[in-house]
Protein backbone atom coordinates (compact mmCIF):
# COMPACT_ATOMS: atom_id res chain seq x y z
CA UNK A 1 0.00 0.00 0.00
CA UNK A 2 2.77 2.44 1.00
CA UNK A 3 4.66 1.65 -2.21
CA UNK A 4 1.64 2.52 -4.35
CA UNK A 5 1.11 5.80 -2.45
CA UNK A 6 4.81 6.63 -2.78
CA UNK A 7 4.72 5.81 -6.49
CA UNK A 8 1.70 8.10 -7.04
CA UNK A 9 3.29 10.89 -5.03
CA UNK A 10 6.65 10.43 -6.74
CA UNK A 11 5.04 10.46 -10.18
CA UNK A 12 3.28 13.78 -9.60
CA UNK A 13 6.24 15.43 -7.86
CA UNK A 14 8.51 14.41 -10.74
CA UNK A 15 5.91 15.55 -13.27
CA UNK A 16 5.65 18.97 -11.59
CA UNK A 17 9.39 19.53 -11.30
CA UNK A 18 10.11 18.39 -14.85
CA UNK A 19 7.22 20.48 -16.15
CA UNK A 20 8.38 23.68 -14.49
CA UNK A 21 11.93 23.18 -15.71
CA UNK A 22 12.28 25.19 -18.89
CA UNK A 23 11.40 23.20 -22.03
CA UNK A 24 14.51 22.48 -24.02
CA UNK A 25 14.69 20.89 -27.44
CA UNK A 26 14.58 17.16 -26.63
CA UNK A 27 16.51 16.11 -29.70
CA UNK A 28 19.35 18.36 -28.56
CA UNK A 29 19.55 17.07 -25.00
CA UNK A 30 22.97 17.83 -23.58
CA UNK A 31 24.95 15.97 -20.89
CA UNK A 32 23.73 18.67 -18.50
CA UNK A 33 20.12 17.54 -19.01
CA UNK A 34 21.07 13.85 -18.83
CA UNK A 35 22.40 14.52 -15.31
CA UNK A 36 19.04 15.96 -14.27
CA UNK A 37 17.04 13.08 -15.78
CA UNK A 38 19.11 10.30 -14.21
CA UNK A 39 19.57 12.00 -10.84
CA UNK A 40 15.87 12.78 -10.38
CA UNK A 41 14.84 9.29 -11.48
CA UNK A 42 17.32 7.69 -9.10
CA UNK A 43 16.21 9.81 -6.14
CA UNK A 44 12.51 9.13 -6.63
CA UNK A 45 13.14 5.37 -6.89
CA UNK A 46 14.65 5.39 -3.38
CA UNK A 47 11.49 6.72 -1.76
CA UNK A 48 9.18 4.63 -3.95
CA UNK A 49 10.45 1.15 -3.07
CA UNK A 50 11.98 2.06 0.32
CA UNK A 51 13.68 -0.83 2.09
CA UNK A 52 11.46 -3.44 0.44
CA UNK A 53 13.35 -4.38 -2.71
CA UNK A 54 11.41 -7.59 -3.33
CA UNK A 55 10.15 -8.50 -6.80
CA UNK A 56 6.58 -8.22 -5.46
CA UNK A 57 7.10 -4.65 -4.26
CA UNK A 58 8.91 -3.50 -7.39
CA UNK A 59 6.27 -5.13 -9.61
CA UNK A 60 3.51 -3.32 -7.71
CA UNK A 61 5.40 -0.03 -8.05
CA UNK A 62 5.86 -0.50 -11.81
CA UNK A 63 2.19 -1.40 -12.29
CA UNK A 64 1.12 1.60 -10.18
CA UNK A 65 3.25 4.00 -12.23
CA UNK A 66 1.95 2.47 -15.47
CA UNK A 67 -1.63 2.83 -14.31
CA UNK A 68 -1.17 6.45 -13.24
CA UNK A 69 0.46 7.26 -16.55
CA UNK A 70 -2.38 5.67 -18.49
CA UNK A 71 -4.96 7.53 -16.38
CA UNK A 72 -3.18 10.86 -16.87
CA UNK A 73 -2.96 10.21 -20.64
CA UNK A 74 -6.69 9.42 -20.74
CA UNK A 75 -7.49 12.57 -18.76
CA UNK A 76 -5.28 14.66 -21.08
CA UNK A 77 -7.20 13.45 -24.10
CA UNK A 78 -10.51 14.27 -22.42
CA UNK A 79 -9.49 17.74 -21.30
CA UNK A 80 -7.48 20.06 -23.58
CA UNK A 81 -6.79 22.32 -20.58
CA UNK A 82 -5.23 19.42 -18.64
CA UNK A 83 -3.23 18.59 -21.75
CA UNK A 84 -1.95 22.15 -21.86
CA UNK A 85 -1.06 22.05 -18.16
CA UNK A 86 0.86 18.79 -18.45
CA UNK A 87 2.43 19.13 -21.90
CA UNK A 88 2.24 22.87 -22.52
CA UNK A 89 1.19 24.33 -25.87
CA UNK A 90 3.19 24.86 -29.05
CA UNK A 91 4.75 28.32 -29.18
CA UNK A 92 5.75 30.43 -32.14
CA UNK A 93 9.38 31.48 -31.68
CA UNK A 94 9.90 33.16 -35.05
CA UNK A 95 7.07 34.77 -37.01
CA UNK A 96 7.67 36.15 -40.50
CA UNK A 97 11.43 36.23 -39.95
CA UNK A 98 11.18 38.01 -36.59
CA UNK A 99 12.06 36.66 -33.18
CA UNK A 100 9.28 36.60 -30.60
CA UNK A 101 11.28 37.90 -27.63
CA UNK A 102 8.57 37.17 -25.05
CA UNK A 103 8.59 33.47 -25.97
CA UNK A 104 12.39 33.22 -26.25
CA UNK A 105 12.80 34.88 -22.85
CA UNK A 106 9.91 33.03 -21.19
CA UNK A 107 11.07 29.62 -22.39
CA UNK A 108 14.73 30.44 -21.68
CA UNK A 109 15.58 29.38 -25.23
CA UNK A 110 18.99 29.81 -26.78
CA UNK A 111 18.80 31.33 -30.22
CA UNK A 112 21.54 28.92 -31.30
CA UNK A 113 19.14 26.00 -30.81
CA UNK A 114 16.57 27.50 -33.17
CA UNK A 115 19.26 28.43 -35.67
CA UNK A 116 20.55 24.84 -35.55
CA UNK A 117 17.03 23.56 -36.31
CA UNK A 118 16.82 26.03 -39.20
CA UNK A 119 20.11 24.81 -40.66
CA UNK A 120 18.73 21.24 -40.62
CA UNK A 121 16.03 22.51 -42.99
CA UNK A 122 18.62 24.20 -45.18
CA UNK A 123 17.78 27.71 -43.96
CA UNK A 124 20.75 29.82 -43.00
CA UNK A 125 19.12 33.18 -42.28
CA UNK A 126 16.43 33.96 -39.72
CA UNK A 127 14.84 36.36 -42.22
CA UNK A 128 14.15 33.36 -44.45
CA UNK A 129 12.08 31.61 -41.79
CA UNK A 130 8.34 32.13 -41.97
CA UNK A 131 7.58 30.27 -38.76
CA UNK A 132 9.69 28.49 -36.16
CA UNK A 133 7.55 26.65 -33.64
CA UNK A 134 8.62 25.14 -30.34
CA UNK A 135 6.49 22.00 -30.19
CA UNK A 136 5.12 20.41 -27.02
CA UNK A 137 7.67 17.58 -27.19
CA UNK A 138 10.54 20.09 -27.32
CA UNK A 139 11.21 19.77 -31.05
CA UNK A 140 11.51 22.90 -33.17
CA UNK A 141 9.58 22.95 -36.44
CA UNK A 142 10.97 25.38 -39.00
CA UNK A 143 8.85 26.49 -41.96
CA UNK A 144 10.93 28.42 -44.52
CA UNK A 145 9.45 31.27 -46.53
CA UNK A 146 8.28 30.23 -49.97
CA UNK B 1 -29.47 4.89 -45.62
CA UNK B 2 -27.06 6.79 -43.32
CA UNK B 3 -27.88 10.40 -42.48
CA UNK B 4 -25.62 12.93 -44.18
CA UNK B 5 -23.36 15.11 -42.02
CA UNK B 6 -25.00 18.45 -41.37
CA UNK B 7 -22.33 20.24 -39.35
CA UNK B 8 -19.28 21.53 -41.20
CA UNK B 9 -15.92 19.94 -40.54
CA UNK B 10 -13.77 22.62 -38.86
CA UNK B 11 -10.21 22.77 -37.72
CA UNK B 12 -10.37 22.88 -33.94
CA UNK B 13 -6.72 23.90 -33.55
CA UNK B 14 -6.24 27.68 -33.26
CA UNK B 15 -4.40 29.17 -36.24
CA UNK B 16 -1.57 31.70 -36.27
CA UNK B 17 -2.13 34.65 -38.65
CA UNK B 18 -5.11 32.69 -40.02
CA UNK B 19 -2.57 30.63 -41.95
CA UNK B 20 -1.09 27.80 -39.98
CA UNK B 21 -2.78 25.61 -37.37
CA UNK B 22 -0.32 25.58 -34.50
CA UNK B 23 -2.53 25.48 -31.42
CA UNK B 24 -0.56 28.20 -29.69
CA UNK B 25 -2.18 29.57 -26.56
CA UNK B 26 -0.04 32.50 -25.51
CA UNK B 27 -2.50 33.64 -22.84
CA UNK B 28 -2.28 30.24 -21.13
CA UNK B 29 1.50 30.32 -21.49
CA UNK B 30 1.72 33.73 -19.76
CA UNK B 31 -0.30 32.33 -16.85
CA UNK B 32 2.00 29.31 -16.79
CA UNK B 33 5.11 31.51 -16.62
CA UNK B 34 3.54 33.33 -13.65
CA UNK B 35 2.81 29.94 -12.04
CA UNK B 36 6.44 28.86 -12.66
CA UNK B 37 7.73 31.96 -10.89
CA UNK B 38 5.50 31.19 -7.89
CA UNK B 39 6.36 27.49 -7.78
CA UNK B 40 10.11 28.13 -7.92
CA UNK B 41 9.69 30.51 -4.99
CA UNK B 42 7.81 27.76 -3.16
CA UNK B 43 10.62 25.29 -3.96
CA UNK B 44 13.14 27.77 -2.56
CA UNK B 45 11.12 28.16 0.64
CA UNK B 46 10.94 24.35 0.96
CA UNK B 47 14.74 24.10 0.67
CA UNK B 48 15.30 26.86 3.23
CA UNK B 49 12.87 25.13 5.64
CA UNK B 50 14.74 21.87 5.07
CA UNK B 51 18.11 23.49 5.82
CA UNK B 52 16.67 25.03 9.00
CA UNK B 53 15.32 21.65 10.05
CA UNK B 54 11.59 22.25 9.75
CA UNK B 55 11.30 18.82 8.14
CA UNK B 56 13.52 17.13 10.70
CA UNK B 57 17.26 16.58 11.17
CA UNK B 58 18.10 20.22 11.80
CA UNK B 59 18.19 23.14 14.19
CA UNK B 60 14.41 23.79 14.32
CA UNK B 61 13.56 20.14 14.90
CA UNK B 62 15.56 19.78 18.10
CA UNK B 63 13.39 19.77 21.23
CA UNK B 64 13.98 19.51 24.95
CA UNK B 65 11.61 18.53 27.73
CA UNK B 66 12.31 18.70 31.46
CA UNK B 67 10.13 17.03 34.07
CA UNK B 68 8.60 19.23 36.81
CA UNK B 69 10.93 17.84 39.45
CA UNK B 70 13.97 18.11 37.17
CA UNK B 71 14.76 14.40 37.43
CA UNK B 72 14.43 13.78 33.70
CA UNK B 73 15.62 15.86 30.75
CA UNK B 74 14.64 14.60 27.34
CA UNK B 75 16.33 15.60 24.07
CA UNK B 76 14.56 14.52 20.91
CA UNK B 77 13.51 15.67 17.44
CA UNK B 78 10.01 17.13 17.25
CA UNK B 79 10.06 16.60 13.48
CA UNK B 80 10.97 13.14 12.30
CA UNK B 81 11.05 11.47 8.91
CA UNK B 82 9.49 8.14 8.14
CA UNK B 83 11.96 5.22 8.10
CA UNK B 84 14.82 7.53 9.07
CA UNK B 85 16.78 6.74 12.25
CA UNK B 86 17.11 9.25 15.09
CA UNK B 87 18.16 9.23 18.73
CA UNK B 88 16.11 10.23 21.76
CA UNK B 89 18.36 10.96 24.75
CA UNK B 90 17.24 10.75 28.37
CA UNK B 91 19.34 12.55 30.98
CA UNK B 92 18.72 11.58 34.62
CA UNK B 93 19.63 13.84 37.52
CA UNK B 94 21.03 12.70 40.85
CA UNK B 95 17.52 12.70 42.38
CA UNK B 96 16.37 10.16 39.80
CA UNK B 97 18.73 7.51 41.09
CA UNK B 98 17.29 5.46 43.96
CA UNK B 99 19.23 2.54 45.46
CA UNK B 100 21.56 2.41 42.47
CA UNK B 101 18.67 2.17 40.03
CA UNK B 102 16.70 4.38 37.67
CA UNK B 103 13.18 3.41 36.74
CA UNK B 104 11.30 4.97 33.83
CA UNK B 105 8.00 4.23 32.14
CA UNK B 106 7.96 4.61 28.34
CA UNK B 107 4.57 4.90 26.64
CA UNK B 108 3.42 2.82 23.71
CA UNK B 109 3.79 5.63 21.16
CA UNK B 110 7.57 5.49 21.42
CA UNK B 111 7.54 1.73 21.10
CA UNK B 112 5.02 1.60 18.23
CA UNK B 113 4.52 4.54 15.87
CA UNK B 114 7.90 6.12 16.68
CA UNK B 115 9.55 2.73 16.18
CA UNK B 116 11.94 2.26 19.13
CA UNK B 117 14.63 -0.04 17.69
CA UNK B 118 16.96 -0.45 20.65
CA UNK B 119 17.76 1.07 24.00
CA UNK B 120 21.25 1.73 25.24
CA UNK B 121 22.45 0.70 27.78
CA UNK B 122 20.38 -2.45 28.17
CA UNK B 123 17.96 -2.22 31.10
CA UNK B 124 18.32 -4.63 33.99
CA UNK B 125 14.58 -5.25 34.01
CA UNK B 126 11.88 -4.54 31.42
CA UNK B 127 8.33 -4.84 32.70
CA UNK B 128 5.33 -4.56 30.41
CA UNK B 129 2.04 -3.03 31.52
CA UNK B 130 -0.06 0.17 31.63
CA UNK B 131 0.24 0.43 27.85
CA UNK B 132 3.99 0.65 27.76
CA UNK B 133 7.20 -0.68 29.26
CA UNK B 134 8.85 0.21 32.56
CA UNK B 135 12.63 -0.01 32.23
CA UNK B 136 14.94 -0.33 35.22
CA UNK B 137 18.58 0.64 34.72
CA UNK B 138 21.52 0.13 37.03
CA UNK B 139 23.02 3.57 37.85
CA UNK B 140 25.76 4.86 40.11
CA UNK B 141 25.67 8.65 40.03
CA UNK B 142 24.66 11.53 37.73
CA UNK B 143 25.05 12.30 34.91
CA UNK B 144 23.24 9.19 33.77
CA UNK B 145 22.23 8.97 30.12
CA UNK B 146 20.06 6.52 28.21
CA UNK B 147 19.58 6.58 24.46
CA UNK B 148 16.62 5.21 22.53
CA UNK B 149 17.16 4.63 18.80
CA UNK B 150 13.98 5.51 16.88
CA UNK B 151 12.90 4.71 13.36
CA UNK B 152 9.34 6.00 12.86
CA UNK B 153 7.23 4.18 10.33
CA UNK B 154 3.85 5.93 10.67
CA UNK B 155 3.63 9.47 9.23
CA UNK B 156 1.56 12.05 11.10
CA UNK B 157 1.44 13.64 14.56
CA UNK B 158 2.18 11.44 17.57
CA UNK B 159 1.99 12.31 21.26
CA UNK B 160 4.22 10.39 23.64
CA UNK B 161 4.53 10.00 27.39
CA UNK B 162 7.38 9.16 29.75
CA UNK B 163 7.27 8.99 33.51
CA UNK B 164 9.85 8.56 36.22
CA UNK B 165 9.02 6.26 39.10
CA UNK B 166 6.31 8.03 41.15
CA UNK B 167 6.84 11.16 39.08
CA UNK B 168 4.50 13.19 36.92
CA UNK B 169 4.38 12.26 33.23
CA UNK B 170 6.44 14.18 30.70
CA UNK B 171 4.44 14.62 27.54
CA UNK B 172 5.73 15.62 24.14
CA UNK B 173 4.74 15.38 20.55
CA UNK B 174 6.50 14.39 17.36
CA UNK B 175 5.42 14.94 13.78
CA UNK B 176 6.58 12.30 11.35
CA UNK B 177 6.92 13.37 7.71
CA UNK B 178 6.32 10.75 5.04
Amino acid sequence: MATILHAVLGYFILLLVVRVLARRPGSQMTMFEFVIVFLMGGIIILSTVGNDRSVTNCTCAVIAVGLIHRTVSWAKNRSPMLGAIIDGTPLVVIRNGEWQPEVVRGMKLRREDIEAAARERGVTRVEDIEYAILERNGRISVLPKE
Amino acid sequence: MPKPFTSPVEDSVPKVDEKIAVGENLEFQRKWWRFERVIWSVFLVILVCDVLGLFGRGWLSKAKLVSDDGELTLNYERMERSDTPSIMTLHFSEQAIHDGRVKIFVGRTILGPLGAQRISPQPVVSAIGEGGITYTFAATEAPAVVQIALKPSFPGPHKFTMRMEDGRPVEGSVFVFP
